[in-house]
């Protein structure tokens, strides 16, 4: 279950969630109906047959938002409803109107439907409770705005924001590449893409690369800065940090997971439950470090 | 058919009746029916029909002269001049001039210590570079201000909005999008802190009211009862607020 992207938001840690179990319940997935072309709504997250719309270790909260998606290539009904115009085109000896097509394409959409093959697909996510942060297995704006939407569906009223840096990441960025001293337990990856402070201006993407350097200097000497940037915690976890505030490339190292891997256990779940602590317990450690170092705003009134 | 007839721009000096001489953008827009001349903060504009000769145009300009120098004057950002490196001594920030000093470093920032501001720049940094840097400041600025005032206001909204963005806007303060991201002017955080937080309680307003019903100034007043002042001081200063930042960034 660890995550391989993180998109963050905050919401007052005094928020009451006591309810979270059953209200979780009330919006669960329901299956996607012949005739709908999405379902979304909450699943057990340790997998659909198993109990529980949550699993809490300490301030950490498991969840899952599952959702199950029609798939119907718009060129195959396009391609269906060609050949039906062609027919009727041949029979009544003249071009079917606008209003004919939209008839006959609807028609097709629902013929075509209940036929569709269904994927299923799953995005996790941790509240963590202490700090009051939300972190949503996705690098998409969107689909992270989807959990926090079926949160807010389920639970009443989820006050959640996108983080708010009270300094420019960009320039928090460029400086810890240009020698700033990191946060304690922070070293640079090898992995950064510098961009021209101009609009469309130049975009250097760098990889296996020492960005302490002279050739990375000399891009910041002529201006350019750094919105991406990949690195490690602890040696426990690496990342690439983007300008967005949006963790990408999320990986739990060696150094973490050996941990799991002394100890047997029994059965998956309690598998899933050991890589949930630890991964809960890294993401609580990596905002500790992030939340100073990016000034990042609390939610509290 | 029709010939397609593109928008051409070129400016004019022109002499004002105190010696001072301005630069006016000359827009032949096609779809233009009549002479216009308008200022905004971004300098006069003399708006022709395709057809227009140049001296009706010269003729139109001398007879509003004065006009303009009025309007102009009103667009006037004081003292403050564009960005230079190493000349500029101070940069406005919610609503007062604070010292900056100029150093070298390694790459291009703007922060602030506890004598004022400092731009760090390197020796290649160009303008586009140090407006970027400029611009990161304020946001940051704005940012902080928007972490202190939103919190406060989430109780009793019905959701909060889905992000804030800051954009240098032409005319506008703020607004509110369909899918309830709210766009602010970074021009606010030179403006005085009440002014600014009256634009982000106005926006925030709008999603319980998308409208400016008299339901919508009640939620307003209940939330900012000194909305009024804010509003006036828009109406006297706002247009200088929007200016400076124009002027800075270049």
């Amino acid at each position: 279950m660890f995550f391989r992207n993180l998109t963050l938001f905050r919401f007052s840690p005094s928020l009451d969630l006591s309810d979270l179990e059953s209200r979780l319940a009330t919006a669960a997935l329901k299956p996607v109906g012949p005739m709908e072309l999405s379902s979304r709504g909450f699943i057990p997250p340790f997998g659909r047959d198993s109990e529980g719309f949550s699993h809490q270790v300490g301030k950490a909260v498991w969840l899952s938002v599952g959702s199950e998606e029609r798939l119907l290539p718009g060129a195959v009904v396009n391609d269906l409803l060609q050949k039906k115009l062609a027919e009727l085109e041949r029979k009544e000896g003249r071009r079917p109107g606008g209003r004919t097509r939209k008839r006959l394409k609807e028609d097709l959409v629902q013929e075509l439907l209940p036929r569709a093959f269904v994927r299923p697909g799953r995005t996790d996510a941790i509240l963590d409770l202490g700090h009051g942060v939300l972190a949503v297995d996705t690098a998409s704006r969107r689909q992270a705005e989807h959990v926090v939407g079926a949160l807010r569906d389920a639970l009443g009223s989820f006050p959640a924001l996108p983080l708010n840096a009270e300094v420019a990441p960009r320039a928090v960025l460029t400086g810890w590449i240009a020698g700033d001293p990191l946060p304690e337990g922070v070293v640079l990856g090898d992995e950064c893409e510098l961009r021209d402070a101009a609009d469309k201006g130049a975009v250097v993407k760098c990889q296996r690369q020492e960005l302490a350097g002279e050739e990375i200097g000399k891009h910041l000497e002529s201006g350019k800065q750094v919105a991406r940037l990949a690195l490690t915690l602890d040696d426990h976890v690496s990342f690439v940090l983007g300008e967005d505030l949006v963790l990408r490339k999320f990986r739990i190292l060696d150094g973490a997971a050996d941990a799991l891997e002394s100890t047997e256990r029994e059965d998956l779940r309690a598998e899933l439950d050991a890589r949930f602590t630890l991964m809960a317990g890294e993401l609580e450690r990596l905002f500790s470090v992030l939340e100073p170092a990016l000034r990042l705003s609390k939610v509290e009134a | 058919m029709q010939r397609f007839r593109s928008i051409e721009r070129d400016s004019v000096e022109l002499a004002l009746s105190d010696g001072r001489t301005v630069l006016v953008t000359r827009v032949r827009d096609p779809r233009a029916r009549r002479l216009k001349l308008c200022v905004d903060e971004r300098g006069a504009r003399l708006t022709m029909p395709p057809r227009a000769s140049a001296v009706s145009g010269k003729r139109f300009l001398d007879d509003n002269r004065e006009w303009l120098a009025m309007q102009l004057a009103r667009y006037a950002t004081g003292s403050v001049l564009p960005l230079r490196p190493g000349a500029t001594e101070a940069l406005p920030l919610r609503a007062q001039l604070l010292p900056l000093r100029w150093s070298e470093g390694r790459y291009t920032r703007l922060h602030r210590d506890d004598d004022g501001l400092v731009f760090t720049i390197t020796a290649r940094a160009g303008e586009a570079t140090l407006s970027r840097a400029l611009r990161d400041f304020y946001e940051g600025e704005a940012r902080a201000d928007l972490g202190r005032w939103l919190p406060r206001y989430l109780a009793t909204l019905p959701r909060p909005p889905r992000r804030v963005r800051f954009k240098v806007m032409s005319s506008q303060w703020g607004s509110l999008a369909p899918d309830d991201s709210v766009a602010l002017d970074l021009s606010l955080v030179l403006a005085r802190p009440s002014a600014f937080e009256y634009v982000l309680v106005h926006e925030l307003c709008h999603l319980l009211q998308p409208d400016h019903s008299r339901a919508f100034w009640r939620e307003v007043e209940d939330r900012f009862p000194g909305w009024r002042d804010e509003r006036d001081w828009f109406h006297v200063h706002g247009r200088q607020v929007k200016a400076t930042l124009r002027t800075l960034l270049g």
